[in-house]
């Protein structure tokens, strides 16, 4: 099993939700309203005055097989706007319950 | 879940609601009324008490004092003036506005009821009027006549007035100008005498012959019958044959002594209506109704009560209040009708693209359309200001959609999905929108607070824009986003046609954009240079100020002026009469625009208040003369008022004349202002010698017409003294022999006439030949208790003398008012020169003049704008400083409010308008609208900086990027004014000042925002990076 977390604009919420369902993902974790900032040229997600965005990250641990057509779709999107920001980091699940 | 997140997420939900609203808003408009102010209660009432026999003087001293002095106690009184005069003391108490006047009513009356035992015993009870607009009448009716002279008066009562009173909400009915029958019996005197007889005689035996007299009832056998003798003329002629009583074993009849004419009363009021002398129909409506309602009502009635009448009977309505109001407010609905449009044009232009147009102007149906439902669940109308209102906050209701729908924008184009876009761009800007709306309504609600004469005429104004504006906010955070998130799409395709129309548009607006960074960039390298000039501009635009005349309020055309003329006292009213018809032939070929002249003339028969309260004489003549609609005539009512008096001045038999350009029309700057200056004092004398060199300073001054002198001239009077000690000798009591002398002249009603359930007074008097003379009073016989004659001149004397003028009182001290009216002047200037000349006078001891009248009212209102003024600044400054959550930052914005003036005098001074209240309420206004472009500029400016740029380059990427949306909601706002500030259409000329002032303070406050407030900035922020340095030094040292 691979663990996948996916930290995105909020305005990437509904394409990344399609995503998972595209490749038939059922089980994920979501959280709303975090920060953070690109780590070469990425605009900062501060919800602040001076940079507005927010980010959110949705975590699913998935089958291997799944991961690539579900970050193939996830390239898709991001390349369609990429100035919003959507980045994903792949590791292994070691034991799951 | 917010607002926004809600609606683009439930779109029916969102869409349903503000359909609810429209239709709500539509319904309420339609049961709107239409009217030409919100509702003013006039505050004044009057306490009129009558004392017969006593003169100016003595009524003075005895009633006006006293009532005085106890009515001063009055609560929330303003001002308390009074009149004294022969038999009656009217006492005028003047209210603060807003004062609840069937309370203050109430209090009036409770110390009237204290005082009525220290009165004197001959006075009656003192009698409180309430005066307010809804006493004016509201329609003049002529009637002209060629056959039916006689009958007119019954023809007029049965035929027109009658079923005109029927109307719902009309009050009353009057006829004037159409004489009342009338039954007189004239005497002989001679005759009378001889037959050893007196009036009082005729009249007991006519009294007693002209009634029914029930005789009780008897039984005949089962059946009871009432007995009743008919003793009632059954025609007038009847009178004739009245046994007097016996002479020399004859009988004695009324046709022996007298002669009985059924005939029209003497002395009336005469109307002359285009130089045809007819009835006048007055309709006064009921407090409470709809000016408008019941005019369309009596319109509608009019048609067959015309059919009704005999032909040569015509009716003319001369004067229809409600036509000016339905003018006034149909071309004020074009006028917002017209400004949304232009606003619709703006928008289309900036953005180029037809969704988001749309987006945009739904907002301003929306946001309007809820003012109708406030004005229905208040209670108000639709007028002059709840339109003007809409039109002035029609240009501010799309700026927070525009913020909302470029954000948007903005993120779609960056990649987001509408849906998304909608609710996350709305959230980035909604605290900022919010903000703004503050600003506004920080400026417009304390406007609902105002007091005074102010206070009425912007409360509504107040609420609106502020209701409005608010509804605009909610709009733009919840339609806005959930249109946006459904029609915006990421790439809108653009047709050729569309190209190359807005292609040009486009490219012009990009080099605008660069132009202007350039111009920030050199501002910012000589921020000195900028800085100093932006303040020498200012400072020399106070100059112009001395320059910009000051009125109260600004005077508007509608169509009407009034004059009186007065020939000298005792003319007799044929010659009045003549000199009437000479003016109607010369001005009937001069002044083509008129097209109703109405002259009455002669003793008023006062049958309502109206005619009443106005002062009626044979020597007097009081014109109505309407014109044609404003806007189809070159000369307005003041020019054309002007060259009346010309007209008038030239004629050496007048005495004296006024022209009031705008009839008696009660209203806000309808018609002409006045100055007034109160002489006040209590020598007689000297006060009349003051009040003279006041009124030749006031002939003097430019600008100044008809000066006139609130103390009349002396009356002629025939004064006739009994001597007590004769009249005691001969058996006469002094009330008795003044009755026979009030009964000879005068006449005496002994009964009336009836027929066909109509009554006519029998008057009985001396015939007028024997009437005419001053020998002719001193002839008069008077019989004693023991029925023999005295003459009057054996027992008194008839002196000719003059009647002492009437007093006036201001606040319990002797006045004259003296008054002018004015003349394409400024009142301030006016009054500032008259005031200079008094000055200069050496005034008598106890003596003082004083400015009043408008005037006073002009000081007392400005000075409430500038507290206002500066409450409003206050709380715009909180407002701001709560968002920036800084105090500096507000302070830099707040230097576009000195520009924001300098516009204000500089339009006011190309156009050459005077500084009225109105023009004022338009600056307070400003202070809100003008640092709105402020608070947009300097928020990306700082946000930009927040970004890590330094301050030069923050505040030149964020000017550039904001220049359009600051110039899109200055022009909405700007274009939305200019069909206000060309003052189209009738009676929304008072408005006009309000459109220059704020449109010539926008454009020069964000013309000079966008160069000196990024100035400002710079030269305060500059040193932050450096502080910061220097304060991370220390901390590590």
């Amino acid at each position: 099993m691979k663990a996948i977390m996916i930290i995105y604009n909020q305005a990437h919420s509904s394409n990344v939700l399609d995503a998972l369902d595209k490749c038939s993902i059922r089980g994920f974790t979501k959280w709303e309203d975090v920060q953070g900032r690109g780590s070469s040229k990425g605009e900062p997600h501060y919800s602040s005055h001076a940079w507005p965005s927010k980010n959110m990250v949705t975590m699913a641990v998935v089958e291997p097989e799944v991961l690539p057509a579900l970050l193939a779709e996830l390239r898709k999107h991001n390349e369609e706007a990429e100035k919003q920001g959507l980045r994903a980091f792949v590791w292994e699940a070691d034991s799951v319950i | 879940m917010k607002l926004y997140e809600s609606a683009v997420k439930k779109p029916v939900t969102t869409a349903l609601i503000f359909i609810a609203i429209v239709v709500l808003g539509l319904f309420s408009y339609t049961k709107l009324s239409v009217d030409l102010y919100p509702e003013i209660e006039l505050n004044m009432a009057t306490v009129m008490t009558t004392y017969s026999g006593a003169s100016a003087a003595d009524i003075e001293l005895n009633l006006t004092k006293r009532l005085e002095t106890s009515l001063s106690t009055v609560s929330d009184l303003k001002k308390i003036s009074s009149n004294s005069k022969d038999n009656v003391s009217i006492i005028t108490i003047e209210f603060e506005y807003g004062t609840n006047m069937d309370e203050a009513v109430n209090d009036i009356r409770s110390v009237l009821d204290f005082q009525k035992n220290y009165l004197p015993d001959g006075a009656e009870s003192p009698v409180v009027f309430k005066y307010s607009t809804e006493m004016m009448p509201i329609m003049f009716i002529s009637a002209r006549t060629s056959q039916n002279a006689q009958g007119l008066y019954k023809i007029l009562e049965e035929k027109v007035a009658n079923p005109l009173n029927r109307i719902d909400g009309v009050a009353s009915t009057s006829i004037s100008g159409a004489p009342q029958r009338e039954i007189q019996i004239l005497t002989d005197p001679q005759k009378m005498q001889a037959y050893n007889m007196a009036d009082e005689q005729i009249a007991s035996l006519v009294a007693a012959g002209n009634s029914n007299i029930p005789a009780g009832s008897i039984d005949v056998g089962s059946d009871t019958y009432s007995v009743r003798v008919n003793g009632e003329l059954k025609e007038s002629d009847q009178i004739n044959d009245i046994i007097l009583g016996s002479y020399q074993g004859r009988n004695i009849f009324i046709k022996d002594v007298a002669v009985v004419k059924d005939t029209l009363k003497e002395r009336a009021t005469q109307v002359v209506t285009n130089g045809v002398t007819g009835a006048m129909i007055v309709v006064q409506k009921q407090s409470g109704a709809n000016v408008v309602d019941i005019a369309d009502k009596i319109n509608k009635a009019l048609p067959d009560i015309k059919a009704s009448l005999p032909p040569d009977v015509k009716l003319e309505v001369i004067l229809d209040s409600s036509e000016f109001i339905k003018d006034s407010i149909s071309s004020l609905t074009e006028t917002v009708v017209l400004a949304g449009i232009l606003v619709m044009l703006v928008v289309l232009l900036f953005l180029g693209r037809w969704r988001a147009t749309f987006i945009i102007i739904l907002t301003i149906p929306v946001s309007l359309i809820a003012a109708f439902i406030y004005l229905m669940v208040t209670g108000n109308t639709l007028n002059i200001i709840s339109l003007s209102s809409l039109s002035i906050a029609i240009g501010m209701v799309v700026d927070d959609a525009i913020v909302v729908l470029e954000n948007i924008t903005t993120h779609i184009e960056r990649g987001s999905k509408p849906k998304d876009a909608a609710i996350y761009a709305t959230n980035e800007v909604a605290v900022a929108i919010i903000a703004s709306t503050l600003t506004i309504i920080a400026v417009f609600f304390p406007l609902t607070m105002v007091t005074g004469l102010a206070g009425i005429m912007f409360k509504q104004l107040g609420w609106i824009v502020t209701i409005v504006i608010s509804v605009s906010a909610i709009v733009a955070l919840s339609l806005t986003p959930m249109l946006a998130s459904k029609l915006l799409t990421k790439d809108p395709k653009r047709s050729k046609l569309f190209n190359l129309l807005y292609g040009p548009i486009e490219r012009t607006l990009d080099s605008l954009d660069r132009g202007y960074a350039y111009l920030l960039t050199w501002a910012l390298r000589n921020r000195a240079l900028v800085i100093i000039s932006a303040a020498m501009l200012f400072i020399g635009s106070l100059f112009l100020l001395a320059r910009v005349g000051t009125d109260f309020f600004p005077a508007s055309d509608n169509a009407q002026i009034g004059l009186t003329i007065e020939l000298p006292v005792g003319t007799r009213v044929e010659h009045t009469r003549k000199l009437n018809t000479y003016l109607y032939n010369l001005w009937k070929d001069k002044y083509p625009e008129i097209e109703i002249y109405q002259s009455s003339l002669g003793q008023s028969d006062g049958s309502n208040i109206f005619m009443a309260m106005r002062s009626s004489g044979t020597y007097l003549i009081t014109y109505t003369a309407r014109l044609t609609k404003a806007s189809k005539r070159e000369r307005d009512i003041f020019e054309i008022s002007d060259e009346m008096r010309k007209d008038l001045a030239a004629i050496p038999e007048i005495y004296r004349f006024e022209v009031t350009p705008g009839g008696s029309n009660m209203g806000f700057g309808s018609g002409g202002t006045s100055l007034e200056m109160d002489v006040l004092g209590y020598n007689m004398k000297d006060a009349d010698t003051v009040a003279n060199q006041v009124a030749n300073i006031m002939r003097k001054t430019e600008g100044l017409r008809d000066i006139k002198l609130s103390r009349e001239n002396y009356t002629p009077q025939l004064q006739i003294e009994f001597d007590r000690e004769k009249l005691a000798m001969n058996g006469l009591t002094m009330t008795g022999a003044a009755t026979v002398v009030r009964n000879r002249i005068n006449g005496l009603i002994t009964s009336r006439f009836r027929e066909d359930g109509e009554e006519y007074d029998i008057v009985v008097k001396n015939e007028l030949k024997y009437r005419t003379e001053i020998e002719d009073i001193k002839n008069i016989v008077i019989y004693n208790s023991r029925g023999k004659g005295v003459r009057l001149s054996e027992v008194g004397d008839v002196i000719e003398g003059f009647a002492p003028p009437s007093i006036d009182h201001q606040d319990r001290e002797r006045v004259i008012k003296v008054t002018g009216f004015v003349y394409k002047r400024a009142l301030g200037d006016i009054a500032a020169d008259v005031q200079k000349e008094v000055d200069k006078l050496s005034l008598p001891p106890l003596m003082d003049v004083e400015v009043s009248g408008s005037v006073q009212e002009q000081q007392e209102s400005f000075s409430d704008m500038l507290t206002l003024l500066l409450l409003v600044v206050m709380l715009v400054y909180i407002v701001m400083a709560a968002q920036f959550e800084s105090f500096r930052d507000p302070f830099i914005i707040m230097f576009s409010l000195p520009f924001a003036f300098t516009g204000v005098f500089l339009a006011l001074w190309l156009t050459g308008t005077s500084l009225s209240l109105i023009a004022l309420i338009g600056a307070v206004m400003l202070v809100g609208i003008v640092v709105k472009n402020g608070i947009v500029l300097i928020d990306y400016i700082n946000l930009n900086k927040e970004r890590g740029a330094t301050v030069r380059k923050s505040v030149i990427k964020g000017g550039k990027s904001r220049l359009r949306p600051v110039l899109m909601t200055t022009l909405t706002t700007i274009l939305g004014m200019i069909p206000m500030a060309m003052g189209i259409g009738e009676g929304s000329e008072i408005w006009q000042p309000m459109g220059i002032s704020i449109i010539g303070g926008l454009s020069i406050s964000t013309i000079l925002t966008l160069i000196v407030i990024p100035t400002i900035y710079t030269s305060f922020h500059v040193g932050d990076i450096k502080r910061k340095r220097r304060a991370h030094a220390k901390k590590h040292a």
